[in-house]
């Protein structure tokens, strides 16, 4: 039972990471708070579902649609939508308003499309659907395959920043922007690449709990919150404290659910929030890394 | 090599340069002499693309046109700037940001030899490599700024006010680097509080004085000038 728990803990927190990790980018390279990073997340969870559901597409494969499509959709939206608020904007702050405006209107055209073409209900697939047994207890190896695609992506996405020239170029954007291009970088093409990967994290996301979860056309703004709190756990910017953050919010929130009540989870995640928010504002794992 | 024509630069209504030119030429260590807010760092900033001159201003680097190109390709046309307060990446280690200084393209083959280069100019900096630069001094930091701009392999190295807030021993230590960058044949443009120090770095200089240029010459009839004595140097007009 507990290692059963533990496990699904887990795969809930390395979701929670791998979404954590693409918002982060987005906002500490890219510099846009992205309100509709959520219906992205359920976008590709619709499109993992079709493929599966019409075609018989396996999940795994559709990741190769998935990721490039995020990346591509999200690289668009920033140059149609972001680009012309960044060029105006005066500052951090008013660029801060004008992107979470921009993006709250994004998310209703998102899910307003979404829930004119599979309404309001709630969907899932069944996929690799049997139990494994680890240290005696059986867990859905749909869960299992969800924790080790976002370890495997996180983990990627991680070595992609700290040890290649390209990666550290983008966390430099996200220290000093206003340096980047002393050094010859085109920050305005970093924060274009940044919020497209930021982009195809959450497609990434999406498909990996459409996995072994049940979604609706709605469930975006839940895993926007989720990834934000998660983001502000682990330190702006800090993807190592987002994948920390990630895991442990996915753990609590899954222990409280079994041992203590499944209507608690909500309030232990809100609880460990604000205790945050008020001892240790720059994060339970400190500054930007 | 570096051409610079009727410069002017305003932030809004305010006029920071009027008519500036100045030239720089192959392998020349030149100081910009000027008081507070005589307008040293907008001309640097202009120079670098980092802020956007008046129309009809020129700015070339042998012949090829830099005026109203963006910063991160005047880079890598050639021209490094290490800015007031030095633009490091302070969250960042001392390696990836030499790293950094070597992202431009001119430079990335010649990053390992540029490297050496710079741990031998400052080897200070080797046992330090892996430590972030926030938490350097101020005299360690400048060290990583230089060796940044280094790393991209420039032509031309422009300089505003290195100096600023290092102790004195360090400013010495910052004056012999530059005198070995400059014997190593790279063009130097350097704006400086300690005007003795740099005017014996420099082969020629400009004086600027409330965003025009008033004055120029030799470093060495610089040295002599009863204005730049009594500005600059702490001297009394007849000594
Ligand atoms: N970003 C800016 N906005 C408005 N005014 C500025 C700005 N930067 C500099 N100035 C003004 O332009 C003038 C020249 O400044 P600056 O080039 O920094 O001089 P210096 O480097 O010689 O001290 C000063 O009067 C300064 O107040
Ligand atoms: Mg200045």
């Amino acid at each position: 039972m507990l290692v059963t728990t533990i496990i699904n803990g887990l795969v809930l927190g390395g979701t929670y990471a791998l979404l954590a990790m693409g918002l982060t980018i987005q906002y500490g390279i890219a510099r846009i708070m992205n309100l509709a990073y959520g219906e992205t997340i359920i976008a590709a969870a619709f499109l993992a579902f079709v493929l599966n559901s019409t075609l018989g597409v396996a999940p795994l494969v559709s990741l190769l649609v998935a990721a490039p499509a995020g990346f591509a959709l999200s690289y668009l939206i920033y140059g149609l939508m972001l680009h012309p608020l960044v060029k105006r904007s005066k500052g951090r702050a008013s660029l801060e308003v004008d992107s979470i405006l921009a993006t709250f209107g994004l998310l209703f055209v998102i899910q307003g499309v979404m829930l004119v073409f599979f309404g309001g209900n709630y969907i899932s697939y069944t996929y690799m659907n049997f139990g494994i047994d680890i240290l005696g207890s059986s867990v859905a190896a749909n869960r299992l395959t969800a924790l080790i695609l976002a370890l495997v992506l996180g983990g990627g996405l991680y070595l992609l920043l700290t040890r290649t020239l390209w990666g550290t170029a983008l966390r430099a954007v996200s220290v000093a922007p206003q340096s980047a291009p002393l050094v010859g970088i085109d920050a305005d093409r970093a924060a274009r690449f940044a919020f497209a990967l930021g982009g195809a994290l959450a497609t990434c996301g999406g498909v990996v709990i459409s996995m072994y979860q049940t979604f609706t056309a709605s469930s975006g703004v839940i895993f926007t919150m989720k990834a934000l709190i998660v983001v502000i756990l682990g330190g702006v910017g800090n993807l190592a404290g987002a994948l920390s953050a990630g895991l442990l919010l996915g753990l609590v929130e899954t222990l409280v659910a079994t041992y203590v009540s499944p209507g608690l989870t909500l309030a232990a995640v809100y609880f460990i929030f604000l205790g945050v928010l008020l001892w240790r504002p720059s994060g339970l794992f400190g500054r930007a890394r | 090599m570096l051409d610079v024509a009727r410069l002017s630069v305003s932030y809004g209504k305010h006029v920071a340069l009027t008519d500036v030119s100045i030239r720089v030429a192959t392998g020349e260590a030149v100081v910009i002499l000027g008081a507070n807010g005589a307008g040293k760092s907008s001309l640097l900033k202009a120079i670098a693309g980092l802020v956007q001159p008046a129309p009809g201003a020129g700015v070339a680097l042998d012949d090829k046109p830099l005026t109203g190109i963006p910063a991160h390709e005047v880079l890598e046309a050639g021209i490094a700037l290490v800015p007031e307060g030095r633009g490091i990446f302070g969250d960042l280690t001392v390696s990836e940001n030499l790293d950094l200084g070597a992202y431009a393209h001119r430079a990335r083959k010649e990053a390992p030899r540029n490297r050496d280069l710079v741990y031998q100019l400052f080897p200070r900096l080797v046992e330090r490599r892996h430590q972030r630069v926030a938490t350097m001094s101020g005299g360690e930091q400048q060290m990583v700024a230089i060796g940044r701009a280094l790393m991209s392999a420039p032509r031309l190295l422009m300089l505003d006010e290195p100096s600023l807030g290092l102790a004195p021993v360090m400013v010495g230590e910052l004056f012999s680097a530059l005198k070995q960058i400059r014997h190593a044949g790279m063009a130097l443009l350097i704006v400086e509080q300690s005007v003795r120090k740099s005017l014996d770095l420099a082969d020629r200089g400009y004086v600027l004085e409330a965003g025009r240029m008033v004055g120029n010459g030799t470093a060495a009839s610089l040295r002599e000038d009863p204005v730049v004595q009594r500005a600059f140097l702490g001297m009394a007009a007849d000594a």
